[in-house]
């Protein structure tokens, strides 16, 4: 029998301006050794969980504590923050928030800093800790050289010292691509084997925890503990869907096949998981709805050219000779890893940077004559950050700025605000106060606030980062039918490959400033080579096509289309 | 826009890069009290000149250097201009005598005294100015956290110093961004379209998102402070606060000479206080 | 916060983490503004927008955060923007931070959304004593001292300074403060219209 090293007994915490208990009776006991992924739909109490662990509840945040929790033998309402920090390493979702100091090797030695540890022995134990998650070869460089991964690296190798027993992971994949996920997860796995630490994963991206093996999945909802089982049984169960987050696409597309989960063993992993029993199922379920591959061509006018289109930042970095066109209607993923240039391009787009040769056109007059301002009725970017683009606070004073400083009269200022309130379905709530809103809710603000400029094109920067399945839904299903119901020419900037392929239609894969592939959705992001270029990952729909024996590209299409019939029966 | 700034993020290598913060911040603030004690050239041209060996031995950006320094010029010899319009007979009164060299009206007279001043004066606040301008160059934000600390300035405060310099390229990107955005939707900040009043109102625009943002983060950057355990202790050390090389060890003595020779002018000029503030080698 | 706090705790301010990180961004800003914020009035004349910083950080964490953040802003301004070491002005920042930043002690009720006309009023008060007091005296005196400057001149410049920040931390800074407190009211039922 294990010994057990976090035990809440029926334990409830109420944050002080809240009138409800946001976690309510949690009766949790997790052992030595143990590796636990936290899931559970945006606002359920993941991080007050984890909060509670880590002391920072009721360190940091006032609140009611009734109940008991019990982390490495000291109750966390009576121990101060610093103990428990000796046990409980934490690294949170923001790893540009929580770099603290101005180098790695600063970064990493921050906790022995603040133990006032001699110098001398600090070297050693940081070089160990960088060593351990291999940035070893970085200890002098400065947090803005350096990617989403590396720094969330960093923020682990600098929670490993004092041994602490205890790792806390919030969100620790929300800003990285898919392939950078995949290290992660693969580190904090090693670590977990190797130096047998209690590792807590709080996330939203199932599929790729997964990746590598965990004990547990406890399921929150609404405050209360939902489910606490392993993967597989989590897997074969239907409470994924029922409570909104996404499951695994492989998962899935066994459901729709009808297969029969509970003769599947290693379900958790795709790559290691052997169909043989249900193999027959699935091709003729495949075949049954076998998808007409033709590619739907767009026709609409051309709207923007790029042409050899080359720039760089004054360093290394730089993108050379760009080629593409955007015609209208047409709905375009930007893919690529973190630092491949997609931000770089939409700012190109959008004129804030000037390319340094080539030119970029719109309906054939050269935009590099055109000022940002006049550039932005034509093309509008959304960013990443909604906080970055809101400048007023409520909701219809926010959507009128665009048209008020562009001179707009007073009737088509309010029939463009009007109308872009309602297309983004916030006319309703026209005079609320941004501050109540949700993120998903001020993306739409944003939106609308650009939208009110009747630009062609849309260029829409990471949207769904960081969401769960249910806002990250939300937000594309909203984007899709602005494309369809008002024919806007959408451009997404991601590097989720299976969003890409749901809504999309064209994709457009960058690597190193480089276009890697400009084509086809499905084609492209079936095709290993582009993928393994890019760095990118491949969906493990693919991985299963191919157990399966199926064409993967055809494949994937048959599954998209089936989803997308499930939602509108849904609906 | 980083490299607008005039901070380096890496340590260099030359002499001075190669000290401690400690040493750093001794010699500069020593020199720069000498500096606003003295009057007496005898004091100040020595320290100009070591300034300016100062900056040189650091190799920086000679296009930067330039252009900062004559700006400053510019700026200490309009002032100088200006003290001569309100009181051309300076001289008199701090340097104690009024030998002119030429009239340009019964009042605009140039006085060999006065022109000794401003001599003087433009060499202090030179040497001031590259003093500092070598000091930034030649130090990194955490070493001077850890020099600050080191002459007994507690640890927040010297937190709050690297802290700060972390932020500002962040937040530099994140202004540019939001002013970006806003022109993309039609802020007009051209200085010839607009005028004052309004600018000022549009800068609100800016300035709104900008405060959001920034302090946004501070409660994800306290949490991960103190999740690490900062403000355990009374005390604290530094990862980029090296042992003493031999650079320092030289260095130790020179501050102490410093810090005498500091306290013994202002003893002196309690003690003794001179008929005129600015010694002159004619006047006696 | 409904709990009755002293002045004197006001106006210390919470010395916890939060306040540092607060007080360093608040600096970072500062810096940030005083190099990359300025609003051209003449050809090389031109207002900077840093001074709303001391504003905001006193609102958020009270007078004395302030009068640090605006201090240090300051003289990290002048350091990386390459422009030597001018502490009697860096002094004068730190005063003026104090008064526009005492906020918290009469708007007690700011992070509640609470800045109604009476509290503009002082906070102009406090904007004009505030400047008056730090480039009114304490900077010329300072400048007199160090580096002995004709006092007419210093006064010149500090004059225009002190109008320079008290017109834009009114001019902005009421407005600025108005948003910040809109976006704390909490607000009750919110209502569906058509
Ligand atoms: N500091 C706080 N003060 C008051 N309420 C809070 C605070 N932090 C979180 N809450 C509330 O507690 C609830 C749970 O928040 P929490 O951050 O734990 O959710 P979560 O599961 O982590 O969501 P996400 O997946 O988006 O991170 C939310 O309704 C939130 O509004
Ligand atoms: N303002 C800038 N100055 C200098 N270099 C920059 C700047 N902005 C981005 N870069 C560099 O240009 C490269 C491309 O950055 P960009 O933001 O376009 O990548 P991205 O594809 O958007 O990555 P992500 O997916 O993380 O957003 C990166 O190496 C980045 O470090
Ligand atoms: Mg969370
Ligand atoms: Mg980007």
């Amino acid at each position: 029998m294990p010994e057990p090293i976090i035990t809440f007994t029926d334990f409830s915490f109420r944050y002080k301006s809240q009138t409800e208990e946001t976690l309510k009776h949690i009766d949790l006991t997790i052992c030595k050794g143990e590796k636990i992924l936290i899931l559970g739909p945006s606002g359920c109490g993941k991080s007050t969980l984890g909060n509670c662990i880590n002391g920072l509840i009721p360190f940091s945040y006032d609140g009611e504590i009734k109940g008991s929790c019990i982390v490495a033998g000291l109750e966390t309402r009576k121990a101060n923050l610093f103990k428990l920090s000796s046990h409980v390493g934490t690294v949170q979702q923001d790893s540009d928030a929580q770099f603290i100091g101005l180098s790695v090797g600063e970064d990493i030695a921050f906790s022995l800093e603040n133990n006032a540890v001699p110098r001398n022995e600090m070297l050693e134990l940081v070089d160990r800790a960088a060593e351990t998650v291999d940035m070893e070869g970085h200890l002098k460089d400065v947090p803005y050289d350096l990617s989403g991964g590396q720094k969330q690296k960093v923020a682990l190798g600098g929670v490993l010292h004092n041994d602490v027993q205890i790792l806390l992971f919030d969100e620790p994949l929300a800003a990285l691509d898919p392939q950078m996920g995949m290290t992660a997860v693969d580190l904090i796995d090693r670590i977990h084997r190797e130096q047998d630490k209690t590792v807590i994963i709080i996330e939203h991206r199932l599929e790729d925890v997964l990746f590598r093996h965990v004990d547990r999945i406890i399921l929150i909802n609404d405050g209360t503990i939902a489910l606490d089982t392993t993967p597989d049984e989590l897997l074969r169960s239907d409470v994924l869907k029922e409570m909104g987050i996404r499951e695994p696409l492989y998962i899935s597309a066994l459901k729709n096949a009808g297969a029969d989960l509970s003769l599947l063993k290693d379900l958790e992993n795709a790559e290691a998981l052997d169909i043989s029993p249900v193999k027959n199922l699935i091709a003729e379920h495949f075949h049954k709805n076998e998808p007409s591959l033709e590619k739907l061509e767009s026709t609409g006018e051309v709207l923007v050219e790029v042409k050899d289109v080359s720039f760089d930042y004054g360093g290394d970095y730089s993108l050379d000779d760009m080629n593409f066109t955007i015609r209208e209607g047409e709905r375009i993923s930007v893919i690529g890893k973190n630092g491949a240039g997609k931000s770089t391009m939409a700012k190109l787009l959008t004129g804030i940077i000037r390319p340094k040769k080539g030119e970029i056109t719109f309906k054939g007059q050269n935009i590099l004559e055109m000022s940002i301002r006049e550039i932005g009725r034509l093309i509008g970017y959304v960013m990443q950050n909604p906080n970055q683009m809101i400048a007023k606070n409520i909701i219809k004073e926010e959507v009128e700025l665009a048209p008020r400083l562009n001179g707009f009269s007073k009737e088509e200022t309010d029939k463009n605000v009007e109308e872009a309130l309602r297309m983004c379905d916030l006319y309703p709530m026209r005079n609320w106060p941004i501050s109540v809103l949700s993120y998903g809710q001020k993306k739409r603000v944003t939106i609308a606030s650009i939208l009110c400029l009747k630009p062609d094109i849309l260029i829409v920067d990471e949207p769904t980062a960081g969401q769960d399945y249910r806002h990250y839904t939300e937000i594309m299903r909203f984007l899709e039918d602005l494309n369809r119901d008002y024919g806007i020419t959408i451009l997404f900037i991601t590097h989720d490959m299976h969003l890409a392929i749901e809504y999309t239609d064209r994709s457009i894969v960058f690597s190193d400033g480089n276009i890697l592939a400009d084509d086809y959705v499905y084609s492209v992001l079936s095709d290993k080579e582009t993928i393994k270029k890019a760095n990118l990952k491949e969906t493990s729909l693919v991985t299963l096509a191919e157990k399966a024996g199926i064409d993967p590209e055809k494949f994937i299409h048959a599954f998209i289309e089936e989803e997308r019939r499930q939602r509108t029966d849904g609906k | 826009m980083e490299n607008r700034l005039f901070i380096n993020l890496k340590p260099g290598t030359t002499f001075l890069d190669r000290l401690t913060g400690k040493t750093k911040v001794r010699v500069f603030f020593v020199l720069i009290f000498l500096l606003i004690a003295t009057w007496d050239i005898r004091f100040i041209a020595p320290l100009f000149i070591l300034s300016i060996i100062g900056l040189v031995s650091i190799r920086p950006n000679a296009k930067k250097m330039t252009v900062a320094l004559i700006v400053i010029l510019l700026l200490n010899l309009f002032n100088l201009l200006l003290m001569f319009l309100v009181e051309p007979d300076y001289g008199l009164g701090v340097v104690g005598g009024s030998t002119v060299i030429f009239k340009i009206t019964d009042f605009y007279i140039v006085t060999k005294e006065t022109m000794w001043y401003f001599l003087v004066r433009l060499m202090k606040f030179m040497a001031t100015f590259i003093f500092s301008l070598t000091f930034i160059q030649c130090i990194t934000p955490s070493e001077m956290a850890a020099g600050l600390y080191s002459v007994k300035i507690p640890y927040k405060v010297c937190t709050i110093v690297s802290l700060a310099f972390r932020y500002i390229p962040d937040i530099t990107r994140d202004f540019n961004n939001i002013r970006i955005s806003l022109q993309a939707r039609g802020l007009e900040l051209d200085s010839k379209r607009t005028g004052i009043m309004t600018r000022l109102k549009q800068y609100i625009l800016i300035l709104a998102p900008l405060v959001i943002t920034s302090f946004d983060r501070v409660g994800m950057v306290a949490n991960a402070m103190d999740l690490r355990g900062f403000g355990k202790l009374k005390k604290r050390t530094y990862y980029a606060e090296h042992e003493d090389t031999k650079g320092d060890k030289i260095m130790a003595p020179i501050i102490l000479i410093l810090l005498a020779l500091f306290l013994g002018i202002v003893a002196c000029l309690i003690i003794w206080p001179p008929a005129f503030e600015v010694w002159c080698p004619w006047i006696k | 916060m409904s709990e009755k706090k002293s002045v004197g705790s006001l106006i210390l301010g919470k010395w916890n983490t939060k306040t540092i990180v607060g007080i360093a961004i608040g600096a970072a800003l500062f810096a940030v503004l005083m190099n990359f914020g300025g609003i051209k009035i003449f050809t090389n004349t031109s207002l900077t927008t840093a001074m709303i910083v001391d504003v905001i950080v006193g609102a958020l964490f009270g007078p004395v955060p302030a009068a640090l953040t605006a201090f240090l802003g300051n003289f990290l301004a002048d350091l990386i923007g390459g422009w030597g070491f001018w502490f009697d002005w860096s002094v004068g920042n730190g005063v003026l931070g104090f008064f526009v930043g005492l906020i918290p002690v009469y708007a007690k009720q700011f992070d509640e959304g609470v800045f109604g006309v009476k509290e503009i009023i002082i906070y102009v008060v406090t904007v004009i004593i505030g400047n008056a007091l730090a480039f009114g005296v304490v900077t010329p005196l300072l400048t007199y001292l160090f580096y002995s400057q004709e006092l007419t001149i210093t006064w010149g410049q500090a004059t225009a300074a002190l109008i320079g920040n008290a017109s834009v931390q009114i001019v902005i800074g009421i407005p600025l403060l108005l948003f910040i407190a809109n976006r704390n009211k909490k607000s009750s039922n919110l209502t569906k219209e058509d």
